[in-house]
């Protein structure tokens, strides 16, 4: 199952995260893990290009965008190129919400969209953040995001 | 020019420090929420205060339960509003706020219109609303609702009802199974998405029903699955189905294999991948089979997305440990990954290679990973370190290179884990290869020199104590040791001083300046170092006499305790402190934990790969203690072996019993581990009386009985045998416990005076051929048969009948002869025709046997097998021969 989504800005502010999964004494960890492991491993990465690593018997596969890490960990069916395909389709739906690569400013005026976005793609993709929970082999597919067939909310 | 730059950059600062949601509060935020009751709703303004709400949920911020009631009861009335965004908000906070049960009813009947509106949207999105916020009472009256979207026309409600179903299979299975039909349906669509969902619910629902997702995936692999997804899906299940399934055994065919080799030329990468690692994963998976798996991995290795790489690597990693042969093809792609710039990629890279290479490619390999090792996380490095302590044991020849690797990454900077990790892997390589011994222990004395962990310089220290004083010059050792007493802690200053007066108990010659180092050591300034100087000095003949040091007292000084520490523990919390001394043969010697006991301090030794099975040494060290404590059993010499234990008792049983079977060369004693299980009673007097009589060559000789076995107390008799002089005996035992029971009041825990003597048949206990052969690997098979010479070798040729495979027929022989397999060839490639197994071991009487064993399906089932026996002594060599033939 997705056990955490996570969006930071690029001093490691967390902006969204989601937990699903995992013991509230164990969260902290996760985020400065992840945290840690982008500002290892980010500098000088390409938006959107994908790094990859595993954590005992759990995947994480991450990126950045813009001026906003995004960390999305699995594990089980969950595995790397399932997590490739998840992260694929959040990057997408938050460069739709925001027109384009995101700065944390743009990422923080288009919040609330980006919070309907990143429901609705799971809403139309299978799981919306809060219903991660339930384990359900490949959350996401990458045929097209809610962004691009929706309205926007505000237009 | 320089006013316009500098204007511009404040924009930009002013840009990056303001955040719309700068100072927000919480209650500022449950007061702004007060606009959703305006009669006038401002949708804009209505958006913007659920988008708050949303920041502050994200950021950990958590409402009591009256403040989420009440915002939960505003944002009903933002159904009133007609504005599509603001609708959309509202789902998404409505969920968020979870609301309680009776709370629920206030936004179902709202729901429930959307769910049957005209906009899709509305349909889709009030359908996972109410699905997450629902009961199985309102479940029944939308069931209807539910089952017509899941066969909507518009994909994105399909969906939504569908991943709805899979949630809800998990409170309200009976309800969602029921929609079986209309699933099924869906599984047809043609939206990608639609058919992936459906399908994941489907395998859902039909998952306990073996037969049902057969035949699913029989129907879905004819025909064609559009979605990669589902595609994906289908792999799994299919793999699922295989390995339920048995091969045909006509043809040896695998069901389905064809549609997973079909997949590997998808279109999708995904889906290639997905058939790939189902076809590695198979049971018992044939190196045909595997090859056009490993070869689109292998094209993944060079995949420019680091997701695919990874992906490759990590899957090809795990092949590598059951057929490292089928991925030695990829070990040039994998060699350009050790350079990867993602770490993780790269150490599975390496690690992979250090299972694959061959002795020719370790010094090239060891070359790269040098300059690898340094930009890596200690996690990354224990593993690296792992992979060359089984390169190292794999080719000992290559022992001086590795261990140079190893102490030169000892040398350089990391944590606590890592350093532990490559000192147990160098304390192995010094255990196994007694060649790699004396520059093991340099390593180990230069590190200790600059080591900043108590923990692994009191173990190095000790590790010293017990191997320097038997290299061929331990006086180089002694100043490492003595730089301790000065430099460290007291915990390693108390250390060095036990493995200075080892030195001095082991080596005479060097007595003389051992005790001058000791009575330095009588100054310390910590007790503890100051006391065990002082013991040492006193024992060890400190007066300046320079004598052979008495073997009692260095049993005294460095033997181990006799008794499980456990036991002592607990004996050591019972005693009441009076004139009495503590007695420490007071202690009961269970020596069933104490092995596991002994196991569990030696530590981590891996198996296999030529080198000894791990406990038996430590275990027979354990045993031949508490044999030479008992003055009957101490004439009977040297203990050969001692076995495993071997039940005696059903588990559950009022009394368990097992036996290990220590074996001398002219005598065989029973110990019989006992364990009373009724808190009410107390045994007395326990015996086990052995009939002996399919045991023609055996003689008892001594009996010793147990005095006392109370509830839960491990306790040990004793029946000794005589046999003819190094001959390997064998016979049939049959055994019945005999004792005295004696009621035990459980209030207060005394025993009655007056016990019934009472008996207990116990299961039959029989000596073979393998009791007399010690496992005992070589580190290199080759070398040591060809050693051994053709002088004593007996070659015969056997039909073992049929068998159900010759895995089976391998192990059989090896149990039966009881030697160590060597180099791994206990293990037989799946669906092989032949195999060679070596073996090695020592005989009673102290004689090196080499075993060659070639096995042949012959026909069918049937299995022939070619015994070559090398060994120091003819009449063993035709032993083993005897073994095989009446076995």
């Amino acid at each position: 199952m997705i056990l955490a989504v996570l969006f930071a800005n690029s001093e490691g502010n967390i902006l969204v995260e989601r937990f699903n999964g995992v013991p509230a004494e164990e969260r902290l960890h996760w985020r400065s893990f992840l945290v840690k492991l982008g500002a290892d491993n980010l500098k000088g990465v390409k938006n959107e290009e994908l790094l990859v690593a595993s954590h005992r018997s759990v995947y994480i596969v991450y990126t950045v965008l813009g001026d906003v890490s995004v960390y999305v960990v699995g594990k089980d069916e969950y595995d790397e190129l399932a997590l490739a395909e998840v992260i694929f389709v959040i990057t997408s739906a938050v460069k739709d919400v925001c027109g384009k690569l995101p700065t944390e400013r743009l990422f923080l005026d288009k919040y609330g969209r980006i919070c309907l976005t990143l429901d609705e793609i799971i809403w139309k993709e299978t799981v919306t953040f809060c219903v991660i929970a339930n384990e359900h082999p490949f959350a996401f597919s990458s045929m097209d995001t809610a962004a691009n067939v929706l309205p926007h909310p505000f237009s | 020019m320089a006013q316009p730059l500098v204007k511009k950059d404040d924009d930009r600062d002013d840009e990056v420090d303001y955040s719309p949601f700068l100072g927000i509060e919480k209650g500022a935020v449950l007061q702004e929420a007060r606009v959703f009751n305006d009669p006038q709703l401002d949708p804009r303004r209505c958006s913007q205060v659920i988008t708050k709400l949303l920041y502050l949920l994200n950021q950990g911020e958590t409402f009591t339960k009256v403040e989420a009631t009440e915002v939960f009861f505003a944002v009903t009335k933002l159904f009133q509003s007609r504005d599509m965004g603001l609708r959309r908000m509202v789902y998404v906070i409505i969920k968020e706020l979870s609301p309680s049960a009776d709370e629920v009813i206030i936004v179902t009947s709202s729901l429930m219109k959307d769910m049957t509106s005209k906009t899709d949207m509305y349909r889709a999105n009030a359908i996972r609303v109410l699905c997450r916020i629902t009961d199985g009472t309102l479940l029944t009256q939308i069931e209807r609702y539910l089952k017509q979207a899941i066969v909507d026309k518009n994909p994105v409600v399909a969906s939504a009802a569908l991943v709805s179903g899979i949630h809800l299979l998990q409170t309200n299975p009976e309800i969602v199974k029921r929609w079986s039909n209309e699933v099924q349906e869906a599984v047809q669509s043609r939206a990608a998405l639609v058919q992936f969902h459906a399908l994941a619910l489907l395998h859902q629902i039909r998952q306990n029903d073996r037969l049902a997702v057969n035949k699913l995936v029989s129907s879905l692999t004819r025909g064609s699955v559009r979605s990669p997804l589902a595609q994906c899906l289908l792999i799994r299940y299919t793999s699922q189905v295989i390995r339920e399934s048995t091969n045909d055994t006509q043809t040896g065919d695998r069901p389905f294999y064809d549609f997973l080799e079909g997949c590997l030329r998808h279109k999708a990468e995904m889906v290639i991948f997905e058939a790939a690692r189902a076809i590695t994963e198979l049971n018992g998976v044939t190196s045909r089979e595997l090859t056009p798996a490993i070869t689109v991995l292998q094209l993944f290795l060079s995949s420019s997305k680091p997701v695919l790489r990874f992906a490759a690597v990590r899957t090809l990693n795990k092949v590598a440990m059951s057929h490292p042969t089928a991925v030695t093809n990829c070990n040039i792609d994998m060699e350009s990954l050790i350079s990867d710039q993602n770490r993780s990629i790269a150490t599975l890279a390496i690690t992979t290679l250090l299972k694959t290479g061959n002795e020719s490619s370790v010094d090239r390999l060891m070359k790269q990973i040098t300059n690898f090792m340094s930009d890596i996380a200690d996690e990354f490095k224990i593993v690296v370190v792992d992979a060359i302590r089984s390169l190292c044991l794999k080719f000992p020849l290559k022992h001086r290179s590795l261990m140079n690797f190893l102490s030169n990454i000892l040398r350089e900077e990391g944590g606590f884990e890592y350093k532990k990790a490559i000192v147990d892997s160098i304390v192995i390589l010094i255990r196994d290869i007694p060649e790699a011994k004396e520059s093991g222990l340099l390593h180990l004395c230069e590190f200790i020199e600059d080591c900043e962990f108590t923990y692994l310089s009191t173990q190095i220290l000790h590790f010293l104590g017990i191997e320097g004083p038997k290299t061929s010059d331990p006086s180089k050792y002694i100043r490492y040791i003595y730089n301790r007493v000065h430099l460290e802690n007291a915990t390693v200053r108390a250390g060095a001083v036990s493995t200075l007066a080892k030195f001095g108990a082991m080596v005479d010659g060097l007595k003389p300046r051992i005790f001058v180092l000791l009575r330095r050591c009588l100054f310390d300034n910590d007790d503890e170092v100051r006391d065990r100087a002082t013991l040492y000095l006193n024992t060890l003949g400190g007066d300046g006499a320079v004598v052979e040091t008495d073997e009692g007292v260095k049993e005294f000084l460095f033997g181990s305790l006799d008794v499980p520490l456990v036991n002592l523990e607990n004996s050591l919390k019972n005693y009441d402190p009076s004139e009495k001394a503590f007695d420490i043969n007071s202690v009961p010697k269970d020596v069933k934990t104490q092995p596991l006991a002994e196991k569990k301090a030696t530590s981590k030794k891996p198996t296999g790969l030529g080198a000894p099975p791990p406990g038996p040494p430590s275990t027979v060290d354990a045993y031949e203690k508490l044999l030479s404590s008992i003055p009957e059993f101490a004439s009977f010499g040297k203990l050969f072996k001692s076995s495993a234990p071997v039940e005696l008792t059903e588990a559950e049983t009022e009394y368990a019993v097992n036996v290990v079977k220590h074996i001398f060369d002219g005598h065989v004693v029973f110990q019989y581990n006992c364990r009373n299980t009724i808190p009410e009673q107390l045994l007395e007097n326990v015996t086990v009386i052995v009939d002996a009589s399919e045991a023609e060559e055996f003689a008892e000789v001594d009996s010793k009985p147990l005095r006392q076995l109370p509830y839960d107390s491990p306790g040990q008799t004793f029946v000794a045998f005589e046999k003819p002089e190094g001959v390997s005996a064998v016979g049939k035992f049959s055994n019945m416990l005999r004792f005295i029971v004696k009621e035990v009041d459980p209030s207060t825990g005394e025993a009655e005076d007056d016990g019934v003597e009472d008996e207990y048949q116990l299961e039959d206990l029989e000596l073979v051929a393998a009791d007399y052969m010690l496992k005992v690997g070589v580190s290199n098979f080759r070398n040591a048969w060809e050693s051994m010479g053709v002088d004593f070798e007996h070659v015969d040729e056997y039909g073992l009948g049929p068998r159900d495979s010759l895995a089976e027929a391998v192990n059989a022989v090896i149990n039966l002869l009881g030697m160590q397999p060597c180099e791994g060839t206990e293990v037989i490639p799946p669906n092989s025709r032949s195999h060679t197994c070596l073996l090695s071991g020592v005989y009673i009487g102290n004689v090196k046997v080499l075993v060659r064993l070639q096995f042949g399906l012959d026909g069918p089932k049937d299995v022939a097998m070619k015994l070559a026996v090398r060994s120091e002594d003819g009449t063993v060599s035709d032993a083993i021969h005897e073994i095989v033939a009446s076995g």
